[in-house]
This record gives structure tokens, C-alpha cells and sequence, in this order.
């Protein structure tokens, strides 16, 4: 008996293990039950904007190809895989590269989430513009994720389902850089009328996906196409190019009119941008910094005009870049803004031989920033101008780099002439997991 | 007492000196031998008495004549019996022909019949110590003689003053096949411990630690940064009170920890007091100082603004669009705008101001003793270790009480508790840039002057500024600790034993930093950085067994064991974070104005059956079967339970006819044993769920701030299971010379298969890595442990041991390479070990160009990520020990030396110290950088200093990496014991001095200050020595009381 009583526990447990085993997680769900009423489409909506402004997307890394790659930036810290982008020699293992790519696809995966699940929703408390209110900015996004992988890296795979299985896309091959533009487009036409016309700047509207649309064609040469769609902007009373040029970023302003598309910061959800620019003194690293030919241009008051108010000085007399600058770390990041727009519609009227409408727009722009008007005159003068501006103008946001390739000017400005580097390599990390990837020749 | 109280063995092991307790030969497997004496000396009478008996006398001795209490002698053949008493007599009655057996604990019994004269005088030769003492194996104990397994027991009185803070970082060198690294002088921060090599990926790789039957955390809970460290928990534990450590190594002693004996298992028994014993005192105090190794060689400021001046020149001629020339070349006078002059540059000494004497002090205090019902240990022990940086310390005070009490004959309960109070002072010691100590000393180029002109400090590189961070540092952790079991356990039938145990491990770890508007994390516009931590991990493990041990008569003995035990581990951590405080003298994060919090919480359970059944025939012929079943929480429900048996065999060629009178061998016994032992330790506790998290927010519009967002986290696998590894050993002991020499020989082949890894799967799927079981990993390898009484006289001896042990890991199997830490420098990769660099690699340097060479694998004409290769492992081919120890008259000695051989070490010092000036005032230029190539004809292996080409931008240059073998006088040991004709003047037993030093030289061809750094906890980097301070140089003086 007294044996038996001491054996009990012993019963008793192998027939309760399975209990016992069953532990839960108390701050996460199953991915089964993640978008299905109301509450859980919008968290599922605001979590794909949060990936778009992750360190590796927008939030920094991101937009770091778009600069670096350009003339005005110099290496300035410790890690010498930042040089590759200044150089153009960027290995098939630079870090940030292959951080750039999983954190472009994790907004994709997150808005396909949402494309796959959103519909099949049935909730009486979410009403039918709601729901495609959310659907559209989902697609929105999975264009903006699209667009940026095709212009950084050509034709990609398209993956336009949520895995749910590991092995989904295995097997999957590259698009080409037409067909990834072609989904771009199919995207954005599918967002537009899903969406409602009004403003939110953090937010995408139908207001922003004709702003991203003008961009399209600038980038597809469709310049018809480009200017008709920035003129909704520029024609939106709702978005000014607001003076002096700092009046957009400085003193912790967010969301001004200036602005079209930006991410949003909190002191609980911060942008480490500042941080690789910001100088040891304002407790950054100072990774890399605006070079001596561009301090030389932006604190020109002829050509910089007060825009040289994104740079400051040390007090050991080292240069850096302003731009994104708060604490805590808030500065948004500016994806779409009203002055984009203006140069888009400027280079598409110049293409099509409206050169006064092209100076107009460009002019809005110089007046901004504290400048005469342009003394362009010719055409090619005029997209020269127009070159120059948007080098100032988004010397810290990420247009340079694709400005110059997209214009095929990448071998007479930086001197590169070897096309093959017009791409960024895919990331060997992503060669090796998936036998499908074809490499970027040349690398 | 039973076989398997890992806690009582010690007492075994000092029975024969305290005669009282039922004793255990039979139960110990010795053959013919199986009293049952369970009362005091002598027995008085005997129920079972012939009327023919006679009243027998005698005196038991050793070779010496040193009389010998507690001496069992039994009538043969019946179960009769007494214990001798203090002065080696007993008494008992017997047939007048009855042989009397004489078995003693570390003699070899003896067989004596009675004679005429009735008054024995008997001498026991003592056994090879060795072989008969006893070692603690998973749930139970055993004869040494009688292990079929392989298993190392270490000698705490050789390690215990090593003045490190976990007894894991003591063992270096000490057991054949456990590696230990210690990778940084910070005292109290995490060990590099592999039991015959590196198993798993994602999985844990250390060993399980089993203190006093409790399965204790070995996963530090630190969250804040130290640059890339940890803590150990181990640290929590007082070396002091230990008196016994088992490294059980191969598949039949580690299976019946089923899933989580893959990596070895470490048994620590702690001390407990003895039935009937007047009560001991022990003090032991030390005190020493820890100074830093030799350091780094760097250039001067002259030497540093030349060479920036040489890149720079250099860099324009490569690149005339980049504008640098002669005449803007960065030092040059003042007056043409320019730093100054290379010749007009100072050098300012930082790791002077850094590194120190730092101070050792270790006290312990315990007492033990008990009377016929109870026993008791206390031990209080109280410990400060200063780094030799400065401000790092750790402190630690303990409390340990264990008590056992017998209830009746049949049945004993007991406690074990261990209190710990472990204070850390911390640092960044490692990687990263703000707050990081060591970089900011080591990495500051000299020419930078400390202050600003206007005499404020001055930042640079950005790094904080040194005395800024030395003045400021407030970085600190608490750590409490309880680790405590409470058992009971009673003879159910004879031979029958059932033991109950409750244990629990918790640990409360509160960590703060304040970084105030001085320091870089700090500063305006943040105005001050507090963060708060309060993590909490506790585990309760419940454990039943059952286990039986039989004489079956005609040499066959049977022992089994079954039992079962469930465990659930829950960690919870909650944090807080404040900026923007109103000024320094407010460090409170409720005086801050922007605060944060987060809290995490995670749970699994795992549940066990086991069982062990061991047979032996006349002590010759063993064979041992283990199995056990385990069900874990963290797998999903296809493959939640695994089952892991083994079988080991061992055969004594001693006992033999043939081998029975060759006087050459003491010993010798053959090995051998299979098994299947699993990992699922390090994994995420939900790692086979498909989930979703709760997301950082985001806002719906302009105004009305982040609201709640949700995401994707991680695909779920249904099929996620055990990683498996499957041993095989093979072992000779063998003992010559009556015990003089000893040797332990031991080869293994493991494999590990179901690898649990977050395998790298393409982003295209939305996710970067996926837990799976993918991969293979093998080790295979070699121990050989000899220990030698060189001499042995009586007022002189010299003891050596030494073992050397080889292990060669291999990824055998791996869908997908994956690269480890910034800048991939390590790659596991099919084929080859695990930590190996993946670099390209510098043939030469052409004296014609002085540009870098590297090899072009394919052959393509440029040097492409396909040219990386793998170009070694931070693997030692061998490594192991030797130690001597000396006595004469009342001095007593021991030297011991450690060695690793064929390891190599990726120089991220030097990696950043010889930048070729292309980070120019952002980091240090080593002296090494002087050996540049500057014209045509020189021959070097450093490059022309140039931001051109490959020279100094490929940062995976194998040029960095460097051969870590070592050969370290780990401790130095001088001791003298007073005489006792003075200390017992004093009432005091024993009194020692003793002088301790470590480290104290160090053969190398490493060219940092310690070819065992590394810069991360992470498992899966090792051989990185970036940041961290180099084990110190440590000197003690010390004192051994015993009252």
C-alpha cells in the first residue's frame, strides 16, 4: 500500500503529460487566426507600414544605397563595406544589401498577408470602404516594394501570396525588370480606386498612389503619363513646397504639407537614421558624412541656397549631415514629397518640349530654396538643371543613385562605365538559400 | 543510503574515517562482500549466535600501523559483523573456524581466519585510491572500477583558488576532453565550455550542470549590452563549497539524461557535514592582485599622422578625382589650415589610463559536523573580483546550508540551499561604440588629445570619451540566486530504495544603467539614459526514483533504477526605459520625461520516464542498459516525445586468471558503449508554432500617435523534433605499479543528426530563417588521461597528471551555408568545422605594386564574393594539461600548465588597427601598420596604404588571421602547513599558507594579448578577439584554518 501510494504520482502523470506539455505563448497567436474582423485587418494593416519604415527599408538601410551610391556622401566610421557603395564596388556579400532585400520582402510578405486574407473578412462593423481602404494600401505598398527592389536590383521573383508554407516559393524564378515594373503598375492601378481620394500623409491615399504613379513614369520614360499624374499633386492645394527648405524638417516638425508619403516615429518605435550620421557629439557614429565637393556646392548660396541648413559643422570642424537629427530619434523618413513632384513634372514637360512649364516647376523648387531662376534655357540645359537640383534637393533621400542610372548619366557623372553595376548584386546569402535565384552578372 | 543520492557520496567517500552509518560495499558491487552493519561499534550482541561461538578480538592497521577506525569486518557467510572503533580494535563473537572479511574504503579487503590466539592483528594494504573511489553518474554513484562509462572526476583542491568566479572557468585543463576557453578578463562573464565538441548549431552547446540533483539555468539572463558578452550564471554558484565535480562524458553515462545529455553532463556535489562528528570550522582567506597581460603595440602620434599623410598622397595618385595631394594633405602646418605637422603631433596614452591593479579577495567560512541523527554544512563565502580594467568588478556572497536527518533506519530526508547574492560592476567590454570601454581606449587614435581646446572632454572616432566614461559608468547588476532541493528517500524493501525530490532554481537578475548627459548615450539632445531590467528565471523539477540493488549470489549482482521527473522553466522579464531626465542628479527613470517599458514571457515543461539496469558478473564482466523517454513543450505534437537508450559494456582483464598474479598491472579494464543522447536546450520555447506578434504600432493618421499593429513572426514546423546524437566510446583503464601510474585512455565517434538550426531560407517567403532539423555535425576524437606518483616517500612526493585530448568537428551535412557575426566572418559550411573563417585570402603582397594579392579561386580576373574561402577554424587540434604537485616535509607545491594547439584567432584589433589609414582619425593604426609597403622591392605582408582597390576595403582579409595556440602557466601553487606541535598550542587542527599565482606567462605566436578572446556569448562565433580585455595576471596570498 505504502508502495502504491508513492507510485501514484508516477500514474498519475502519464496520463496527464499532454497537459503538462501544452504550454502556449502569452504574446503571440497562431498565424490561423490573425486577420479576421475588423481590429485585426487594421493592426495587420499599420504592421506592413511599420516594415516599410524598418532600419532596413525605409528607416535607413534603405535609403543608404540610393545616397551612398551617389557623389556626394564620403566613408566616415568603421565599417568599410559603406565604401563599396561609394566605390561601386559592391560585393555580393555586403551586409547591407542582403539586409536591404529580406527587409523589402517582409513588407511584401506583410501586405500579401493582408491581399490574401482582407477579403474573405466578414465584419458587420467594417464597412466595405474600410475594407478597401485597407486592401488598397496594402497594394499600394507591395507596389512601393516592387518598384524599389526593380530599380536597385532589375527584375526580381514576384511573389503575390502570403507563404504559409516554407517551400511556397521554391522553384520560383526571376522576373524580368518589365515584368516586375508590370506588377508595379498592376498594383497601383489595383490600389487606386480602393482607395479613398483624401489627404494622410502617413498614410497611403489615392493622393499617394498618384504621386508614386508620376514617379512610375518618370522612371518608364512615359512622360505624358508622369506629368499628368504629378499635376494632381502639384495641383492639390493641399501640398506646398513650404519655405524656407528646413521647413519641412527642422524644429521636429512631421507631417507638414511639404509632405506626401512619410513614415511615422514614436519614442517607442524610433528611426536609427540620425545615428549613422550624427557625429560622436550628438551621439551618433558619424558613419558617413556629406564629401568636400558637395559641402562646397550645398554652402553655396548661389547654388545651395538655404539648404545648406542639412549640414552642420563640429566643433573640430568635421561636416555632417543634419538632416535627420531628433531625440529621441523621431525624424521621419520622407518617401513621397510635394517637391518630387514638381521635379518629375519639370523633367516630363522638358521631354516633351515645354520648356517654359518645365522652368516654371523647376523654379518653384530653387524659389524655395532661397534661389533666382534658372538660367537654362535649352532642353538639355534644363535636365541638366533639373539633374543639379535633385542632387541637392534629395541629397539625403534616396534618388541620386537612380536618378543618375535611370537617365543612363552614371558613366559620365560618377564615371562608371561598366553597366553591370547600374544593379546591386543579389545578396549571396539569398543565392545560396535558393537554387532558383539567378545571380546579377558581373558579380 | 541509497545508490543514487548524489548528494550523500561524499560522505562515502569519507565513511572510512567516520565510523557510524551503514555502509554501502554490496551496494558498491564489491563481491562477497555484503554487510549490512547499521549500528555503532562494536555490536554487542548477535541474535544469531551459535552456542559454539567464541569472543573474537583484534586490531586493524594500515601498512603504516596507523590504526584504522570503521573498519568493517563481517563473519563470512553469514551477516555478521562489526565496525572497528577509534583505535582500530573490535570485538565479536564467531564459529572458532569462521574467516573473518576486513573491507575498508581505498584498501583491498582481506580474508583472515580466525586463530587460536583470538587476537587478530590485521593490516590492510591500501587499493589503488583511484579506481576504488567512488563517482557520482546520472542518479546514483558507483565504484570507479565498476563503470562501464566514461566519466572524469576533478580534483576541487587543485582548482578551488583559482581566483576565477565559476568553477567552469576552474576546470581548464583539468579533465581530458572538456575544452575551456576563457574568453575575457572580465571577471564573472560567460566560459567557452564544450564536452568533446561543438554538437549543435542553434541548439545549446554547453553541457547540463547538475548541482546537488538540481538542473540549474545555465543561460545567462543579461540583457543590457556589454558589447557583445554575458554573464555566467554558473558565476552564482561559490566554488568554495564544492567538494566534488563529474564530467560524465559518453552516451552510456549521459543517456539517462536523455534529451539534454547530447553535450556532457557536469554532476557538482557540495559539501555536507558527517553523522557523529564533533563540529569543524574551516576558514579560508585569501587576498591578490590581478594586473594585465602584456598589451597592445601602438603607433605614436608622429607615426600615426605620417602614415595618414603616406594614404593620403597615396589614395590621390590612385584616384586624381578625389583631389588628395601633398599640399592638402591632412597634417600639415597649422598655418596652411591643416592638423599640424606629422612631428608636431603628441601622444596621448589611454589603456594606461584604463587597465589597473585590480584587487582579489575571497573569503570562506564553513562549518560541518553532526550527530547520529543529523548533519549539517554551512558555508558562507563572500568574493570581490576587480577586472584589470577599471571599473569592472564582481562580488559575490553566498549562503549555503545542506542538513540531512535520519528518521529511522529505513528512511532520511535532507535539504540542499544555496543563496547567492552575485553584484556585477559592468562595463562594454567588447564590440560597439558608445559606452564601449576597451574600443575607446584601444581604438582612439594617440594623436587625439583627450580634451577639447577649451578643456572640455573631447569624442572622437566616435567613441565616448575615456575619463568621461571612467568617471561616469554606472552599469550594474544583481543577481539573486537560490538553488535548492528537498529530499526523501526510505528503504521500501531490502534492496528496494524510493527517493522523492523537489528542486528549484531561481534566479532574480535586476539590471540598471545610467548613462548621465556626460557620456555619449547620454548626452544632449537624449539628456541622460536610464534602463531598467528585471528579469526573473525559475525552474521546479520534480523527480521520483526507485532503485534496487542485489547480490544474486555466485558473483552476479543486479542494480536497477527507474524514475521519472516533470520541469517547467518559465522566464519573465520586464524593462523599462527613460530620456530626458532634468539633470544628472535624477537617475530614476520616473523622473525622466520620455519612457518606455516592455515586458516578455515564456514557458516549456518537459516530462521523463528513465531507467537504468546494470549487471556484473564477479566484478569481471559488466553490462549496463539505460533508457529514457522525454516529452518536451517546445516541439510540435508529431514529435514531441524521444527516446534516447544506450548500453555500455566493460570487461576487467584484471580479474582474469591470466592477468590475476602479473604484479605490472593493478588494473585493467576494457570499455565500451553506444547511445543516443538529444539537445533541445537554446531553442525558443515556441519555435515550432506558426505566430504572430504583436508588432510595434503605427499611426492611423497625423495626429492620435501609434496604435496597435500585428505582423507576421515565424512559419510554423510541425515536424520540429530532437536533435540526435548518437556516440560511440571505446576506453582502456589501466593502473600499474600497485597504483603508481594510471592511465585513461578513451576514443569517440559522435554524430548529430536533426541539427536544430534557423536554417537561412530565401526572403522571398517573408522570413530569413526557418527552426528546423536540417544539417549534420560530427566529432571525433581522442583522451588520454595519465596520472603518475613519480615518488612517493615519506616526507617527500611528486605527483604529475596530464591529459591531451584531440577532437575533430565537421559539418557533414548543411542544406545551406550559413555566416555568423558582422561582415560574415565565420561560415558553417558542409565539409568543414564549425566556427571557420570565411575570407579572402592574401597571398601577397606584390613588391612591385605593394598592392594586396588575393587568391582568385575561379579564376575570373577579379576578386568576387566566389573567391571567399574557408581558411581555418577556431578549433584546436589538441589541447589538455599537465600538473605537478610536490610535498616536502610541510611544504607542499603544484604547477600547472595548460595548452591548445592549431586554433586560430581572427584579429579584429589588429583588423582595425591596421586599416592602412583609411578610417583616419576614426580609429587607431597599430605598430604592425609600420611594416606597410612603401616602395618597390619591399617585401611584406602589409599593403600600400591606399582607399583604392582591394588593399584595405575587402574586410575579410585572412591576413588577420592568426595561429592561437598557446602554452599557459596556468597556476603556480606554493604552500606551507605549520606544525602541529605549534598550531595545536592554538587549538587549531591545521594551519596553511599559502601563495597562489595564475596566468603568470604565456608562450604564444598570438599577437594580441590573448589568443582566447572572443568577442561575443553567441554560440555559434568563436575566435574573435575584438574589445575585450585579456585574462589578468593574478597573484594571491592565502590562508587555510582548519579548527
Amino acid at each position: 500500500m505504502k508502495l502504491f501510494i508513492r507510485i501514484l504520482p508516477i500514474v498519475y502523470l502519464l496520463t496527464s503529460c499532454s497537459d503538462f506539455l501544452d504550454v502556449a505563448p502569452k504574446d503571440a497567436v497562431s498565424d490561423e487566426t490573425t486577420i479576421n474582423d475588423k481590429a485585426s485587418a487594421q493592426t495587420a494593416v499599420r504592421g506592413i507600414y511599420r516594415q516599410l519604415g524598418d532600419d532596413d527599408y525605409y528607416g535607413a538601410l534603405f535609403q543608404t544605397i540610393g545616397y551612398l551610391s551617389g557623389d556626394n556622401i564620403q566613408w566616415t566610421g568603421s565599417q568599410s563595406v559603406i565604401q563599396q557603395f561609394i566605390s561601386h564596388a559592391v560585393k555580393g556579400d555586403n551586409a547591407n544589401v542582403a539586409t536591404v532585400w529580406s527587409g523589402i520582402y517582409a513588407t511584401i510578405n506583410r501586405a500579401n498577408q493582408v491581399i490574401d486574407k482582407l477579403p474573405a473578412v466578414n465584419d458587420a462593423t467594417l464597412s466595405a470602404d474600410e475594407k478597401n481602404a485597407l486592401l488598397g494600401e496594402a497594394y499600394f505598398i507591395r507596389a512601393l516594394a516592387y518598384f524599389d527592389l526593380a530599380r536597385t536590383w532589375g527584375g526580381v521573383q514576384l511573389v503575390v501570396k502570403a507563404a504559409t508554407n516554407i517551400s511556397d516559393t521554391k522553384g520560383l524564378q526571376r522576373s524580368t525588370l518589365e515584368q516586375t515594373y508590370a506588377q508595379v503598375l498592376k498594383d497601383l492601378q489595383t490600389a487606386e480606386p480602393l482607395l479613398p481620394e483624401t489627404t494622410n500623409r502617413y498614410r497611403a491615399t489615392r493622393k499617394t498612389v498618384w504621386a508614386l504613379l508620376a514617379r512610375f513614369y518618370l522612371y518608364q520614360g512615359n512622360w505624358t503619363q508622369a506629368e499628368a499624374s504629378a499635376s494632381r499633386l502639384i495641383t492639390d492645394s493641399r501640398y506646398r513646397l513650404i519655405k524656407p527648405y528646413s521647413a519641412f524638417f527642422a524644429n521636429n516638425v512631421v507631417a507638414t504639407e511639404e509632405s506626401i508619403l512619410e513614415i511615422a516615429y514614436s519614442a517607442n518605435n524610433t528611426n536609427a537614421h540620425r545615428g549613422y550620421w550624427q557625429p560622436p557629439a550628438n551621439n551618433g557614429t558619424r558613419q558617413w558624412a556629406p564629401n568636400d565637393a558637395f559641402i562646397a556646392l550645398i554652402n553655396n548660396p548661389l547654388i545651395g541656397g538655404n539648404r545648406s541648413s542639412a549640414v552642420a559643422i563640429t566643433n573640430q570642424g568635421l561636416w555632417y549631415g543634419n538632416f535627420y537629427y531628433r531625440s529621441p530619434a523621431t525624424d521621419p523618413a520622407y518617401i513621397l514629397r510635394i517637391a518630387e513632384q514638381y521635379l518629375i513634372r519639370a523633367e516630363a514637360r522638358a521631354h516633351q518640349g515645354n520648356l517654359e512649364g518645365a522652368l516654371q516647376d523647376l523654379d518653384a523648387v530653387r524659389d524655395r530654396a532661397g534661389l533666382t531662376g534658372s538660367t537654362a534655357v535649352s532642353a538639355n540645359e534644363i535636365l541638366l538643371a533639373i539633374e543639379h537640383e535633385r542632387r541637392l534637393e534629395f541629397a539625403f533621400e534616396p534618388h541620386r543613385w537612380y536618378d543618375l542610372v535611370r537617365t543612363k548619366r552614371a558613366a559620365a557623372v560618377l564615371g562608371l562605365t561598366d553597366e553591370k553595376r547600374y544593379v546591386m548584386p543579389i545578396p549571396a546569402i539569398e543565392l545560396s538559400a535558393d537554387d532558383a535565384l539567378e545571380p546579377n552578372p558581373g558579380y | 543510503m541509497s545508490i543514487f543520492d548524489q548528494a550523500q557520496y561524499p560522505v562515502m567517500r569519507r565513511l572510512a574515517r567516520n565510523a557510524g552509518f551503514l555502509l554501502i560495499p554490496a551496494v558498491l558491487g564489491s563481491p562477497g562482500v555484503h554487510a549490512s552493519i547499521t549500528t555503532s561499534p562494536p555490536l554487542p550482541a548477535f541474535t544469531d549466535r551459535f552456542p559454539a561461538d567464541i569472543p573474537v578480538k583484534g586490531k586493524v592497521t594500515d601498512s603504516n600501523g596507523q590504526q584504522l577506525p570503521g573498519v568493517s569486518v563481517v563473519v563470512k557467510g553469514s551477516k555478521r559483523g562489526a565496525l572497528t572503533r577509534i583505535d582500530g580494535s573490535f570485538e565479536l563473537s564467531a564459529p572458532p573456524d569462521a574467516i573473518l572479511i576486513f573491507t575498508y574504503l581505498g584498501y583491498k579487503s582481506q580474508e583472515v581466519k580466525i586463530s587460536s590466539t583470538s587476537q587478530l592483528r590485521v593490516q590492510l594494504e591500501t587499493d589503488d585510491k583511484k579506481l576504488s573511489e567512488v563517482v557520482v553518474v546520472g542518479y546514483g554513484i558507483q565504484e570507479r572500477r565498476n563503470l562501464t562509462s566514461s566519466v572524469s572526476t576533478i580534483n576541487t583542491s587543485e582548482t578551488k583558488n583559482i581566483p576565477v568566479a565559476g568553477f567552469d572557468a576552474q576546470l581548464q585543463g583539468k579533465a581530458a576532453g572538456l575544452q575551456i576557453n576563457s574568453n575575457t578578463g572580465v571577471p564573472g562573464d560567460g566560459v567557452f565550455v564544450r564536452v568533446r565538441g561543438t554538437t549543435s548549431i542553434n541548439a545549446g552547446n554547453d553541457p547540463l550542470y547538475v548541482v546537488d540533483g538540481v538542473f540549474v539555468n545555465n543561460t545567462s539572463l543579461q540583457s543590457v549590452s556589454t558589447g557583445g558578452r554575458a554573464t555566467s550564471p554558473i558565476a552564482d554558484i561559490n566554488p568554495g563549497d564544492i567538494a566534488s565535480i563529474e564530467v560524465l562524458k559518453d552516451a552510456s553515462a549521459t543517456a539517462i539524461y536523455g534529451s539534454r545529455g547530447a553535450n556532457g553532463v557536469v554532476i557538482v556535489t557540495t559539501k555536507r557535514g558527517n553523522y557523529s562528528q564533533k563540529t569543524k570550522v574551516n576558514v579560508n582567506a585569501s587576498h591578490g592582485i590581478a594586473t594585465a597581460p602584456e598589451l597592445w603595440d601602438l603607433t605614436t602620434g608622429a607615426e600615426h599622422a605620417a602614415l595618414i599623410n603616406e594614404y593620403w598622397i597615396n589614395t590621390g595618385i590612385d584616384n586624381p578625382a578625389s583631389n588628395q595631394t601633398f599640399a592638402n594633405r591632412p597634417f600639415r602646418p597649422v598655418s596652411e589650415g591643416g592638423r599640424g605637422l606629422p612631428e608636431e603631433q603628441q601622444t596621448y596614452d589611454r589603456l594606461g589610463k584604463l587597465f589597473r591593479t585590480g584587487q582579489l579577495s575571497n573569503y570562506d567560512l564553513s562549518l560541518n559536523g553532526g550527530s547520529d541523527k543529523t548533519k549539517f554544512y554551512i558555508g558562507a563565502g563572500y568574493t570581490k573580483q576587480e577586472a584589470n580594467i577599471r571599473p569592472v568588478f564582481f562580488e559575490r556572497a553566498s549562503l549555503k546550508l545542506n542538513i540531512d536527518h535520519r528518521i529511522s533506519d529505513r528512511v532520511q530526508v535532507g535539504v540542499s540551499n544555496g543563496i547567492t547574492r552575485s553584484y556585477r560592476n559592468q562595463a562594454r567590454a567588447g564590440d560597439g561604440p558608445q559606452g564601449g570601454l576597451l574600443q575607446s581606449a584601444l581604438h582612439t587614435p594617440t594623436y587625439l588629445p583627450e580634451t577639447n581646446p577649451d578643456g572640455t572632454p573631447a569624442r572622437w572616432a566616435g567613441f565616448d570619451n575615456l575619463q568621461v566614461l571612467l568617471d561616469n559608468y554606472d552599469v550594474n547588476t544583481v543577481s539573486l540566486r537560490y538553488i535548492g532541493n528537498l529530499y526523501a528517500e526510505a528503504e521500501i524493501l531490502p534492496d528496494l530504495k524510493f527517493r522523492t525530490s523537489w528542486s528549484a532554481d531561481y534566479n532574480n537578475y535586476d539590471e540598471s544603467e545610467y548613462w548621465n548627459d556626460k557620456t555619449q548615450l547620454g548626452a544632449a539632445p537624449t539628456y541622460g539614459l536610464a534602463t531598467s531590467s528585471i528579469t526573473q528565471n525559475s525552474t521546479w523539477i520534480n523527480e521520483q526514483t526507485l532503485s534496487y540493488r542485489k547480490q544474486l549470489g555466485q558473483g552476479h549482482t543486479l542494480g536497477a533504477v527507474a524514475g521519472n521527473t516533470i520541469q517547467q522553466n518559465t522566464l519573465k522579464r520586464t524593462f523599462a526605459q527613460g530620456t530626458g531626465f532634468p539633470n544628472n542628479s535624477y537617475e530614476d527613470i520616473s523622473s525622466a520625461s520620455n519612457r518606455t517599458s516592455g515586458q516578455t514571457w515564456t514557458q516549456a515543461t518537459l516530462a521523463s520516464f528513465f531507467s537504468r539496469l546494470d549487471y556484473n558478473y564477479n566484478s569481471k564482466y559488466y553490462l549496463e542498459v539505460s533508457f529514457r523517454a522525454d516529452g518536451s513543450s517546445r516541439f510540435g505534437s508529431n514529435h514531441r516525445w524521444g527516446y534516447f537508450p544506450a548500453v555500455g559494456a566493460a570487461w576487467r582483464l584484471k580479474e582474469e586468471q591470466f592477468l590475476k598474479d602479473v604484479r605490472l598491472f593493478s588494473d585493467l579494464k576494457l570499455r565500451a558503449s553506444y547511445g543516443i543522447t538529444g539537445n533541445q536546450s537554446g531553442i525558443n520555447d515556441f519555435a515550432a508554432r506558426g505566430l504572430w506578434t504583436g508588432a510595434s504600432g503605427y499611426p492611423d493618421s497625423e495626429t492620435g500617435g501609434d496604435k496597435p499593429a500585428t505582423a507576421p513572426l515565424q512559419l510554423s514546423n510541425p515536424d520540429l523534433r530532437w536533435e540526435k546524437t548518437k556516440q560511440a566510446n571505446i576506453g582502456l583503464d589501466a593502473v600499474f605499479l600497485d597504483g603508481r601510474l594510471t592511465l585513461e585512455v578513451n576514443v569517440y565517434s559522435k554524430k548529430t543528426s536533426d541539427v536544430l538550426l534557423q536554417l537561412p531560407v530565401p526572403s522571398n517567403t517573408g522570413y530569413s530563417t526557418y527552426y528546423s532539423n536540417a544539417g549534420e555535425i560530427s566529432n571525433k576524437g581522442y583522451e588520454v588521461a595519465v596520472r603518475s606518483e613519480n615518488i612517493k616517500r615519506s616526507n617527500f612526493t611528486w605527483n604529475t597528471s596530464f591529459s591531451i585530448s584531440g577532437n575533430r568537428n565537421r559539418v557533414e551535412k548543411l542544406p545551406v551555408p550559413i555566416t555568423q557575426y558582422n561582415r560574415d566572418w565565420i561560415r558553417m559550411q558542409q565539409g568543414y568545422a564549425m566556427y571557420s573563417f570565411w575570407m579572402y585570402k592574401q597571398l601577397s603582397v606584390d613588391p612591385k605594386t605593394g598592392n594586396a594579392i588575393f587568391e582568385d579561386v575561379n579564376g575570373d580576373g577579379s576578386i568576387t564574393v566566389a573567391d571567399r574561402q574557408i581558411v581555418g577554424n577556431a578549433l584546436p587540434k589538441f589541447f589538455g594539461g599537465i600538473n605537478n604537485s610536490f610535498s616536502w616535509k610541510s611544504f607542499d607545491a603544484s604547477v600547472q600548465f595548460n595548452f591548445q594547439y592549431g586554433n586560430k584567432v581572427l584579429n579584429l584589433n589588429r583588423f582595425f588597427g591596421e586599416g592602412g589609414g583609411t578610417r583616419d582619425a576614426n580609429r587607431i593604426l597599430f605598430a604592425s601598420q609600420l611594416k606597410r609597403w612603401q616602395k618597390e622591392g619591399d617585401l611584406t605582408d602589409v599593403p600600400r596604404l591606399t582607399k583604392a582597390g582591394n588593399n584595405y576595403t575587402l574586410e575579410q582579409n585572412s591576413r588577420f588571421i592568426e595561429n592561437g595556440s598557446f602554452l599557459r602557466l596556468q597556476a603556480l601553487t606554493v604552500g606551507y602547513t605549520l606544525p602541529k606541535a605549534l598550531t595545536s598550542r592554538w587549538n587549531i587542527d591545521a594551519l596553511r599558507i599559502y601563495f597562489a599565482g595564475n596566468n603568470l606567462w604565456l608562450l604564444t605566436k598570438y599577437t594580441g594579448p590573448d589568443p582566447e578572446a572572443n568577442v561575443t556569448a553567441s554560440q555559434t562565433v568563436q575566435g574573435i578577439d575584438l574589445g575585450t580585455p585579456p585574462q589578468s595576471r593574478m597573484l594571491q596570498f592565502g590562508l587555510n584554518v582548519t579548527l
